[in-house]
């Protein structure tokens, strides 16, 4: 089943600061809620564990995150791919970082999920909601991440 | 008589294969795809041998290296991955085994087993798969989803019967994909013994097919195979093909020198072993202005899956498809299947009826009511001018059966008074006058079940006789072997009566042992309705064979010939003497203590091949309303009026046409396996797939009428099936006779209150 998710994060931190937070895997692994672990390869890989849970099933989910930068455009593309108890989650999220003012950034994110085998099953029943906390949550802690930090 | 077995199950002492536990034994989880089409790139074990308790992982590319990567499926079209190699074709197909000293250490193993997948583009329906945009199986000569071309019948002039027509109607009919989902899902244990001989205790309906099947895919000799088929909680098809897990358990057993048990899950099941019917059928007829049919012509796409895995006999790869003509007296009819390959699981097995038998009578029997509405002739008027009638048996149908008995119309008359049609149709019109909605819905079927005739039935070359070996002890107790193997049809009662009538002795001490092949005599197993009619008949001759020895004793006990005897009233007298006689009993026990000049003992053996199919029939009639507000359906009653020729134990039958009448209540209201246009299969246990309980089961009314078979021993044609064949069409087309004032001409199944309503809505928008 596909599910497709969008908003709004306002940082307040420059546009510069956020373009350089969200090109560095180690920072944005941290964003996921519930991570268990975490492995940086390169600039632009990353292998995660979360925990998950969906209706009455809990447990890990392991992910791989490629970033895929367009600087020119000052968007992030995200494909992250895994999955865990015999499901698999591909998601394929973009994050247009628009400057607002020497202080300011609207995070603009857009995503859309793809979820197989049992817990896609569950459907629309408890999925829609747990996956979209799990996806606004990331976008979340980047803003909560970048705003301790401060201008 | 009373089931001889239900008091073992009602106290909870059936022994099933999950109760097999054995000295050392270990557990195997398989690991399953999450993609319905996709390249593997790697498999990473790594974690999963880290797991506690795992004691090993295999792979397809390792049971490909040992010549076990592929496994023939049974009508011998195709073959099937035992772990996927190279990509996956299904979700939740095999892709590795891992085995454990515990069930949860295996199931945590396969959970870490890290497989890494590039997808690929899905196929999830037939008609996409024709156009061969996507070729999803590059491993096969052809490179085409298309699988086979079947036809019979004659093509030209039912074309120019059909054109000529005055009256013509059509009708796309598609019997959704279901599954048989019995509540004990599929399971095994394998051991090598210390001679080294495979023992193999697993859910088969078809024993002695596994042993060989095992042979040919593993190569171990046959005699070094010993399958063990315990008590089944429900097969209905299900349990007929040989699934990759038995390979992966045989080979994790042979691998690790210890027993390996795998017991599947629910969803397991559910995904990725045979599913039923999925055919998409495209029927038209032709008829005269009063009525009278001219021609049928049924166009079908069938949807296998990933393989073509359907458990069809060889020469017959759409089953027994050619029945579509029904009960019917058509003069011309043509009949094609075409079978495409999807991302799909693969199967097409018999779910409770013989090869393909519910799908052409579910088209027959919808496209007989659309006719009866398009020529507004009242649906059973329609179906009396049409029937073959019961001075035309032996009938050579269109489509080349030869029906073997039957009296249509009796069945149908004892039917209508039954419920008291002309009652039903005087209170359907006030209710229509009154905006309420209700429907008489009927079903007239026949089926062919019994395969079959050995010069045109086999399955992986062998014939589909069946076998049965009766001993009768001294004391004139005895013990039946056959090659059938029952899942809950109640063999234990119905062979141990068949030999008491044939012997005159007690049922009650007639043992009944299915499900060994070491000690059972080779049959094609129990499924398509086959268990009487042909084992059913070995037993019959057998136990003739016994007697005419038992007649040879009498003969030396009454000192006379064996000519001046004769078999009346139960035992052996001297011809027109009936003082000086012989009990059945008095003679087995001579058989062993005084046989005079004749051999020692009293035993047969027969393998029977049945001459031709059975034809069991029925009128099945439904009584619904329908809420027009909420498009809730309900079931007021429900009559199956069977003819399954001689009823050997009528509670038995009953119970058969019980359970069938559920089965097919929950396929026309409630089942269906459905995938999303990405090949996620969404009906993956029993929140989603529907079994039901004896809450939303109807009441069900039974009757019979018998019309014995003139070439089986006993006159029996078989009835496990009956009624999951004919009762779809009857719930189907009483909803669609409620819905028919509002112009609601077809629905497909399952007819499901949300779609009831729609149509409803839908009607009365068009309307206004």
């Amino acid at each position: 089943m596909k599910l497709q998710y969008s908003g709004q994060e306002q940082i307040p931190v420059d546009a510069g600061t956020v373009w350089t937070f969200v090109n560095d895997p180690d920072k944005v692994g941290h964003c996921l809620p519930e991570l268990v672990e975490m492995t940086v390869h390169d600039p632009t890989h990353l292998d995660a564990v979360v925990k998950v849970g969906v209706g009455p099933v809990r447990g890990k989910f392991r992910f791989k995150f490629e970033l895929q930068p367009d600087e020119a455009a000052r968007r992030m593309n995200m494909k992250i791919s895994g999955g865990g108890f015999g499901s698999a989650l591909d998601l394929t999220a973009g994050a247009d970082i628009v400057g607002v003012d020497a202080s300011s950034t609207l995070l603009n994110w857009s995503g859309e999920a793809v979820m197989r085998g049992p817990i896609a099953a569950v459907g629309g029943r408890v999925l829609d909601a747990q996956a979209r906390k799990l996806v606004e949550q990331t976008f979340a802690n980047v803003r909560m991440t970048l705003s301790a930090v401060g201008p | 008589m009373k089931r001889k077995e239900d008091p073992r199950f009602l106290q909870g002492k059936g022994h099933y294969v999950d109760d097999v536990t054995l000295p050392g034994m270990l557990f195997m989880a398989l690991v399953r795809s999450t993609y319905p089409h996709a390249e593997i790139k790697s498999i990473d074990i790594s974690e999963a041998m880290k797991v506690h308790g795992v004691k090993a992982v295999i792979t397809g590319k390792d049971l490909e290296a040992a010549g076990l990567g592929w496994l023939p499926t049974f009508h011998g079209l195709d073959k099937q991955m035992v772990l996927a190699i190279g990509k996956v074709l299904f979700q939740y197909q095999e892709v590795a085994a891992v085995f454990a000293e515990t069930r949860a250490a295996a199931a945590d193993g396969a959970e870490a087993v890290q497989v890494d997948y590039e997808p690929l583009p899905v196929v999830a329906d037939p008609f996409t798969a024709k156009k061969d945009e996507v070729i999803l199986r590059p491993d096969r000569e052809t490179k085409t989803n298309h699988i086979y071309h079947w036809e019979v019948g004659d093509r030209d002039r039912t074309a120019r019967a059909i054109e000529g027509s005055p009256k013509r109607v059509r009708q796309r009919i598609w019997f959704q994909r279901c599954h048989p989902a019995p509540l004990e899902p599929c399971g095994c244990v394998a051991e090598f013994d210390t001679m080294g001989r495979l023992q193999f205790h697993v859910t088969s309906q078809a024993p002695h097919v596994y042993r060989t099947a095992i042979s040919i895919v593993t190569g171990i000799p046959e005699d070094k195979i010993h399958v063990m088929s315990p008590d089944i909680g429900g097969g209905f098809g299900n349990k007929v093909p040989v699934y990759p897990g038995y390979v992966c358990a045989i080979v994790g057993a042979l691998k690790l020198g210890r027993p390996v048990k795998w017991i599947e899950t629910r969803t397991e099941n559910l995904t990725s072993t045979g599913f039923a019917r999925d055919y998409h059928m495209d029927i038209e007829l032709g008829a005269t202005p009063d009525g009278r049919l001219t021609a049928l012509r049924v166009s079908t796409a069938a949807d296998h899956g990933a393989f073509d895995a359907a458990a069809d006999p060889t020469k017959y790869p759409a089953g027994m498809f050619g029945v579509v003509t029904g009960s019917y007296d058509v003069p011309v009819a043509h009949a094609e299947v075409d079978a495409y390959f999807t991302n799909k699981a693969p199967g097409g097995i018999a779910y409770r009826c013989s090869f393909r038998v519910t799908e052409a009578s579910y088209a027959i029997e919808r496209a007989m009511d659309i006719l009866a509405d398009e020529l507004g002739i009242d649906a059973v008027e329609l179906r009396r001018k049409n029937f073959v009638k019961k001075e035309q048996f032996p009938y050579g149908s269109a489509l080349g059966f030869t029906y073997d008995s039957g009296d249509y119309h009796q069945t149908l008359e004892k039917a209508l008074e039954t419920i008291g049609y002309q009652a039903l149709l005087k209170e359907q019109a006030e209710k229509r006058a009154r905006g309420e909605l209700m429907g008489i819905g009927f079903s007239t079927f026949t089926e062919v079940v019994g395969a079959g005739p050995s010069k045109h039935f086999d399955i992986l070359g062998i014939k589909m006789f069946d076998s049965a070996e009766i001993r009768i002890h001294p004391t004139g107790a005895g013990i039946v072997r056959t090659g059938a193997k029952s899942q809950g049809q109640g063999h234990e009662t119905t062979w141990a009566q068949i030999v008491a009538e044939e012997l005159g002795l007690d049922p009650q001490n007639i043992m009944v042992e299915e499900g060994d092949t070491d000690t059972a005599p080779y049959g094609l197993g129990t499924y398509a309705s086959r268990s009487t009619p042909v084992a059913g008949a070995a037993i019959a001759t057998a136990a003739r064979r016994v007697r005419e020895k038992a007649k040879k004793i009498a003969a030396h006990l009454l000192e006379v010939g064996e000519g001046d005897v004769e078999w009346t009233d139960y035992k052996f007298q001297v011809k027109g003497v009936p003082a000086r006689s012989v009990t059945m009993k008095q003679v087995a026990f001579a058989a062993y203590t005084n046989p005079g000049p004749n051999e020692p003992g009293l035993e047969a053996t027969n393998y029977y091949d049945p001459p031709n199919m059975t034809f069991p029939n029925g009128t099945y009639i439904a009584v619904v309303e329908v809420d027009r507000e909420t498009g809730e359906v309900t079931i007021r009653r429900f009559l199956a009026v069977d003819d399954c020729g001689t009823v050997i134990n009528p509670l038995v039958v009953e119970g058969q046409i019980h359970g069938g009448l559920t089965e097919g209540f929950a396929i026309a209201f409630m089942q269906e396996i459905q995938y999303d246009a990405d090949g996620n299969n969404l009906n993956t246990n029993f929140t989603d797939y529907l079994v039901p309980t004896s809450l939303e089961t109807p009441h069900w009314e039974t009757a019979n009428t018998v019309t014995p078979s003139p070439h089986h021993p006993i006159g029996a044609k078989g009835v496990g099936e009956s009624p999951n064949v004919g009762s779809p069409a009857a719930f189907v087309n009483a909803v669609i006779d409620a819905l028919s004032p509002l112009g609601v001409r077809h629905l497909e199944m399952p007819v499901t209150r949300d779609k009831v309503w729609r149509a409803i809505r839908d009607a009365e928008a068009g309307k206004t």
